[in-house]
């Protein structure tokens, strides 16, 4: 198992490092930095000194190699928008996207799970064709006019939330978070929503499609005849079926739920990692951009390994797989 | 850190751009200066209706004997640690500010010295005559040298951040109280300012906000006082409603057409390779009678633009009053000119816009390109963001373009400097000149405009290269943008003309 832990991390290197190159392959296309780093007065001689002094006229690789060699060494770089250290930047904003994240998934679990399961049991139900249509209606909405509509709904016509921010927020040993307050709260309602209403849709559909098809096998049957209680025989016997494959791709979907956030947060101006990354890109702020690909992508390698890790957990056939 | 606990006289605005920096030499770009200007003062400042006034400087005279200005300080001012402003500090903050390491160094090079008198007299020796000097460092804030010392900030931070990046020590109405880069900013009055307070704000807290929809919600919904700015389109939802105003004024930045003077041939044309149409004054002209403003003003604008007729409005100082007339919609004028030049059935070419920079600047560019169309000028349209946009325009890669452009000193001196002087880079002229319009009588008058001290003269110059500039078509002045912001009926401030929003002027009723 540790075996198979190293392993694993060992190849996110070089997931990152692919990263990292295609990323700035990419970079001088988006623009030049230097002409957003200096005002309109500054005279041209100025402009290339600057260029010559963050090392911009290097070759490609050269400036990959530097990048890439700074970073092995802990060295994340100063943001060319802020003059900040990269690391700070970029570990300032990891609390508001991960709460976010995790917030959003709790919700589409909460609401999916139950909604799958609801629709499953009762397929010709009116209800069911309800939710079904309502949760078709939303996955075909982009994500901004979802989180459009509810800031024009909830926070302008009836005032009940905020439109933007974190709201209050309390420090906890470096980690600013907005669980501990009211305001907090009421501040991620909104976004966390508009981030997971996909994902609702998704475990709903997984859910329902899952728990159908085991509420045809033999052994549920055999339950049934058996004269096993039916609340029982749902929820204990075949949920509990049904959330294997759904946890797996629940869990492969948190990292995009991660990496996508960026939309919700430029849309409830939401101090997070995705807002920064925005803010980096309209200003051509390379060192931010690098950085933060780099660290998506290890979020999406450490997801997967979580997942691969739990599967095993709860399939307890993979186990004795494992051992043979 | 909490929302509770607001009294009456908190004031919360936003905008859509935070400063990048706390630091007021390390980067000349509207955001920070506009924001600074609230915490750090220079030796002048200007007043609501953008004349020069006294700030830390009470007075100021030409000096005697050689070129340059003396300045009077002001005495008993202190900084908000409490030291003592000084002749020190403003020789300190013009060596950093004019160091290699500051973005803002520009502003000093007709300065060749500075001396101090005594503790609070001060001498800017220039290099030649220079009647705008005061007027132009208005923007240079003075810090104080014992703090920026003794926190290793005595120079701007270049590419890692210092102690000035993130805290302040000034002289100006307001200090900072927190700040969360890209989240927030908090500033609080200085008890100590020396001017008398014309604001009721306890507490004023900044929140940048990238989206303009987001922006306009959170003003609707109360969260915020003030917005600055806000989309066109949005101003009818914002007078619709009961308790909000929108603010509305001019932008000293004209928006213009600019050509590729000197290129010898088009680029993205499709039938004039070999050539370039529009080194023909004739040309250019047919393009601007093309253009008809009075739509693109009642379609794209609501009626909120003025035409230009030159490359600063009017009210700055240096309009040419004697040529302020631009040329009128006329499609058969300009199809008879074209012909003249020999197109009489036109031909194409490419027309580069930005679509970020300027409000409706994408959509302005779909109309001149249909607008040119009907007179056989085939606009090849291609448009980008703005951090592309300038590359382009740096290589020359362009056969028309968008250009808007707003006079740094308010001087008309400022864009004849920047856009119709040769390109000069040893000399640091003509740098925002893409095309490389040239007229020699336009390069022998500039030095001459910048040295005169007699008003008559300068003015009698300036129209010189205005009416040459207008007669060559050199740009096609399109008109001056607007300046649109909303906030609560209850919150009375001041917009001024160069878009910097200042919190002494601020009443929240």
């Amino acid at each position: 198992m540790v075996y198979f832990i190293l392993k694993r991390m060992f190849q996110s290197v070089f997931v990152m490092l692919a990263v990292a190159f295609l990323a700035f392959s990419l970079f001088r296309f988006v623009g030049d930095p230097i002409t957003q780093m200096t005002g309109v007065e500054t005279s041209v001689a100025d402009q290339e000194r600057l260029r010559e002094e963050l090392g911009l006229n290097d070759p490609f690789v050269y400036q990959f190699a530097r990048f890439t060699g700074d970073m092995l060494k802990g060295d994340f770089g100063f943001s060319y928008r802020t003059r900040q250290p990269v690391a700070d930047m970029i570990s300032s904003r990891i609390p508001a996207t991960l709460e976010l994240g995790v917030v959003a998934l709790i919700i589409s679990l909460l609401v999916g799970v139950p909604a799958g399961v609801y629709t499953a049991l009762k397929p010709r139900g009116v209800l069911t064709q309800a939710i079904l249509m309502t949760t078709l209606v939303g996955v075909s909405i982009p994500t901004f006019v979802i989180g459009i509509m509810l800031i024009f709904i909830f926070g302008v016509q009836l005032g009940w939330l905020p439109t933007f921010g974190r709201g209050g927020t309390v420090q906890i040993g470096g980690w600013e978070s907005s669980l501990f307050m009211i305001d907090g709260w009421r501040a991620l309602l909104l976004p966390a929503i508009t981030l997971g209403v996909y994902q609702l849709t998704l475990t709903m559909r997984l859910v329902r499609a899952e728990m159908m098809e085991v509420m045809r096998t033999d052994y549920i049957r055999f339950a049934m005849a058996r004269g096993v209680p039916m609340r029982r025989l749902h929820y204990k016997h075949a949920l509990a079926n049904t959330m294997v494959p759904v946890i797996t791709i629940i869990g492969l979907q948190f990292g995009g739920v991660i990496a996508f956030s960026i939309v919700t947060e430029s849309v409830f101006q939401w101090p997070g990692m995705g807002l920064l990354f925005l803010e980096s890109i309209r200003f051509v702020d390379i060192p931010v951009m690098g950085v933060y690909l780099v660290v998506i992508a290890f979020f999406f390698v450490l997801v997967n390994l979580i997942v691969d890790l739990l599967y095993v957990a709860i399939d307890p056939r993979l186990r004795i797989k494992d051992v043979s | 850190m909490s929302a509770m606990g607001a009294s009456a006289e908190t004031f919360r605005w936003a905008s859509t751009a935070d400063p990048q920096t706390m630091d007021p030499h390390a980067v000349n770009s509207a955001p920070v200066l506009s924001f600074l200007n609230n915490i750090y003062e220079g030796l002048v400042r200007r007043g609501q209706d953008m004349s020069i006034e006294p700030s830390l400087a009470t007075s100021w005279e030409p000096l005697t004997g050689e070129n340059g200005w003396r300045f009077h300080l002001r005495k008993d001012v202190t900084f908000q640690d409490g030291s003592a402003f000084t002749a020190e500090d403003v020789l300190f903050s013009y060596q950093r500010a004019s160091d290699e390491a500051a973005d803002v160094r520009s502003w000093f090079a007709p300065v060749s010295d500075v001396r101090i008198v005594d503790e609070f007299t001060i001498d800017f020796v220039n290099t030649a005559p220079n009647p705008l000097f005061p007027d132009s460092i208005a923007n240079f804030m003075i810090l104080d040298k014992d703090w920026a010392m003794a926190n290793d900030a005595a120079l701007p931070a270049r590419d890692a951040e210092n102690f000035a990046t993130m805290n302040v020590n000034g002289t100006g109405p307001f200090t900072l109280a927190s700040r969360d880069p890209g989240v927030r900013t908090t500033l609080a009055p200085n008890a100590n300012w020396w001017d008398e307070v014309n604001h009721n704000v306890t507490e004023a807290v900044f929140t940048p906000i990238g989206n303009s929809a987001t922006g306009l919600a959170a003003l609707l919904s109360g969260e915020i006082d003030f917005i600055q700015p806000i989309p066109l389109q949005d101003v009818a939802q914002v007078e619709g409603r009961d308790g909000f105003k929108v603010l509305e004024g001019e932008e000293t930045r004209v928006i213009m057409f600019g050509f590729g003077h000197e290129h010898e041939a088009l680029l993205y044309s499709s039938d004039v390779t070999d050539t370039n149409p529009f080194t023909d004054p004739r040309v250019r002209l047919a393009a601007a009678h093309a253009l008809d403003l009075a739509s693109i003003n009642r379609v794209l604008f609501r009626g909120k633009i003025d035409p230009a007729s030159q490359l600063v409005p009017a009210g700055i100082s240096g309009y040419s009053e004697a040529n302020q007339d631009r040329p009128a919609f006329d499609q058969d004028r300009a199809k008879e000119l074209l012909a003249e030049a020999g197109y009489p059935d036109g031909f194409s070419f490419g027309l580069k816009c930005p679509n970020d920079r300027y409000i409706n600047d994408e959509a302005l560019c779909r109309a001149a390109a249909s607008m040119f169309a009907a007179v056989g000028l085939n606009a090849e349209l291609s448009t980008g963001p703005v951090r592309d946009y300038w590359p382009q325009l740096r290589e020359d890669d362009f056969d028309m373009y968008l250009l808007g452009w707003s006079p740094g000193t308010f001087d008309m001196e400022h864009p004849i400097r920047f856009l119709m002087h040769s390109q000069d880079d040893e000399r640091k002229l003509g740098s925002w000149n893409f095309g490389n319009y040239s007229n020699a009588r336009v390069d022998e008058l500039l030095p001459l405009i910048q040295q005169e001290i007699d008003p008559a003269a300068r003015q009698a110059m300036i129209d010189e290269v205005v009416a040459v500039t207008q007669d060559e078509v050199a740009y096609i002045p399109l008109y001056t943008q607007p300046l649109i912001w909303a906030a609560k009926d209850n919150i009375e401030l001041t917009q001024r003309a160069d878009n910097f929003f200042m919190l002494r002027w601020v009443s929240v009723n």
